[in-house]
């Protein structure tokens, strides 16, 4: 009877663990393993060492893509990280036309991915026709070409991801900072805490795993970005733009250069899995704690 | 004055607005929210607004609004985008698509969390383990062997069988199907959803006869149906929002879903900007009245899901 029940579960969970393994647990580890081997086509040959990985690093464009990805998250902490948080205590703090903010700010969540993407390329057109051009001949300034301009292209990049992102996790912390007590401020405040003690003490350690948590997801998930650089400026103005995934894309699956795709991936996960280490633990503290 | 003196407790007492110096504070704060909610909205309104210009009129003046907002000029205006765009027969796909990434990413995902809840049979824990980890792995190092599992689908032998069978999944949704029938995220919500429910409920169901997936059918899933919704709900937006996986997977041009569609118009130098808008317009719609039809029940399933997800 045990037997045959194990069996029947196993068979049950048969379709998603064999799915699971040829394409999620294999591809991870065989990713590292075929990154040693020349590649033909997308079949591995024969075993070379690290001579792919030697060719990924040895190029000129190696550090400088790198930097980039750097750059990107670091605008993202600076930007795309505390909007979020600041609107979601600011909204709940009004007695105003709450319900109408939390909503209305609601709205770019909604909107399927590319076409946010999409959107905002047509908005940092440097021709006539683009929104933030509109807006500088309104005060008659030339246009100016956004997107091509290389020193700045990350941060409007990660202007665009803010904006398409930031009302999700808004609502996400929106719903935490509504678990907090109404006793604690009350509490605090007998105690003689004014707003900034209040928010300094009460509201933000009850916060704090949330928002680290948080924090570590995005640095893991912009340091992979991929599509925005894709969509927005094809990596341009002379990679500018350029980041470590769509560089991994572009020699997978246009330069036809697979093996060293795959070592370029490998060097990208082993820089994440650090913070993907330091994520497991933070994470394991916060839901004890919860 | 009165929503002052009513105010909950927060960063904010209902005695500090008595004072001067804190209702500026409080109007501060209102000032921020409203420049935010303006950010989030330009770029909304620009769209539609520059999408009902007319290609002339575009090109020609710098004005945020439209010089025609008649009702004629905008159904002009949407049919001449309509014929210029030809997204009819991308729409029948995505829709195509979007099918399958609901029956997928809620029935496979949804066995599993069940058997993961209540099966613990030898093993199951482990795979359970391995699931938790892969939910974080970072994605980019599959990217392209991912796509060799594609090539040589169903075999893990990859170059002898492939050239053998030259059966594959490529230019197929089949893969795009299958990575929804493993959503890691999704496997672990199910999971945690089926734990809230009591294990007498399953013995019950075995004492009357049932197997596991009528058990599966008809009691727990429509147990958790709002943690259902709201994953479909997430499919369907999904659908309508990754133009990157059908554009990887897909060679020929006629499977192409609406995002992909308008991510390659972006190269057309027929399409207008107005015109390509008017695009982005149409592929906002399905999402949004998905949205304004089950607004409920999403923040319902976010917070089912936000117990334990």
């Amino acid at each position: 009877m045990n037997k045959r029940k194990t069996f029947k579960v196993w068979l049950l969970l048969f379709p998603v663990v064999f799915l699971l393994y040829l394409f999620i647990w294999r591809p991870s580890v065989m990713g590292m393993v075929w990154s040693l081997f020349k590649m033909k086509g997308y079949t591995p040959t024969e075993f070379i060492g690290l001579e792919n990985y030697i060719r990924v690093v040895s190029n000129t464009e190696f550090l400088p893509i790198l930097w980039n990805t750097v750059q990107y998250v670091l605008w993202s902490i600076l930007i795309g990280f505390p909007l979020p948080i600041i609107v979601a205590f600011a909204i709940n703090e009004l007695v105003h036309a709450k319900n109408f903010f939390r909503n209305t700010i609601y709205l770019p969540a909604i909107m399927p991915g590319i076409t946010v993407m999409l959107l905002w390329y047509f908005i940092y057109s440097p021709t006539s026709t683009g929104l933030l051009n509109q807006i500088l001949a309104i005060f008659g300034a030339e246009p100016y070409g956004w997107l091509n301009d290389s020193n700045w292209v990350i941060l409007y990049i990660i202007i665009q991801k803010t904006w398409a992102g930031f009302p999700a996790s808004m609502f996400f912390y929106y719903t935490s900072i509504q678990n907090i007590p109404g006793d604690l401020y009350e509490a605090a405040t007998i105690d003689g805490a004014g707003f900034f003690r209040r928010l300094w003490n009460v509201a933000i350690p009850r916060m704090l795993p949330i928002i680290v948590l948080n924090l570590v997801r995005q640095i893991i998930a912009v340091f992979q970005v991929m599509q925005e650089p894709m969509v927005l400026t094809g990596g341009g103005p002379n990679n500018a733009s350029m980041s470590l995934g769509y560089q991994v894309y572009l020699y997978g699956f246009v330069q036809g250069r697979v093996g060293q795709a795959l070592s370029l991936g490998t060097i990208t996960f082993l820089i994440l899995i650090v913070a993907t280490l330091f994520y497991f633990k933070i994470e394991k503290k916060t839901t004890e704690n919860l | 004055m009165n929503k002052f003196s009513d105010k909950p407790a927060g960063l904010f007492m209902s005695s500090d607005l008595k004072s001067r110096k804190g209702r500026m504070g409080y109007w501060m704060l209102f000032a921020f929210v409203t420049i935010v909610m303006i950010f989030t909205f330009v770029p909304v309104i620009w769209m539609v607004f520059t999408a009902f210009k007319t290609s002339a009129e575009m090109y020609s003046s710098a004005a945020f609004f439209p010089k025609d907002l008649s009702v004629g000029n905008i159904i002009n205006r949407i049919s001449e985008a309509w014929v210029k765009l030809d997204l009819g027969r991308s729409i029948i796909q995505t829709l195509v698509l979007t099918a399958g990434h609901v029956f997928f990413g809620i029935v496979f995902p949804g066995i599993a969390g069940y058997i993961l809840s209540k099966h613990k049979v030898a093993g199951v824990k482990l795979v359970f383990v391995l699931i938790v980890w892969t939910m974080m792995m970072p994605s980019i190092i599959r990217t392209v062997p991912q796509y060799m599992s594609y090539m040589s689908f169903p075999f893990i032998v990859d170059d002898k069988i492939r050239s053998i069978t030259n059966f594959n999944v490529l230019n197929t949704y089949w893969p795009i199907w299958f990575n929804d029938a493993i959503n890691c995220f999704n496997i672990i919500l199910f999971k945690n959803n089926f734990d809230a429910i009591s294990d007498s409920m399953q013995e019950a169901a075995e004492i009357d006869g049932c197997n596991m997936l009528q058990i599966f059918f008809k009691i727990m899933l429509p147990i958790v149906a709002p943690v259902a919704f709201y994953v479909g709900i997430g499919l369907m937006s999904v659908a309508w929002a990754d133009y990157f996986n059908p554009y990887l997977i897909l060679k020929d041009a006629e499977l192409y879903p609406v995002p992909t569609r308008l991510f390659l118009l972006k190269n057309d130098p027929k399409i207008t900007p107005n015109n390509h808008l008017m695009g982005l317009m149409f592929a906002c719609v399905p999402p949004y009245l998905i949205y304004v039809i089950f607004q409920k029940k999403i923040m319902g399933g976010m917070m089912a899901g936000a117990v334990k997800g």
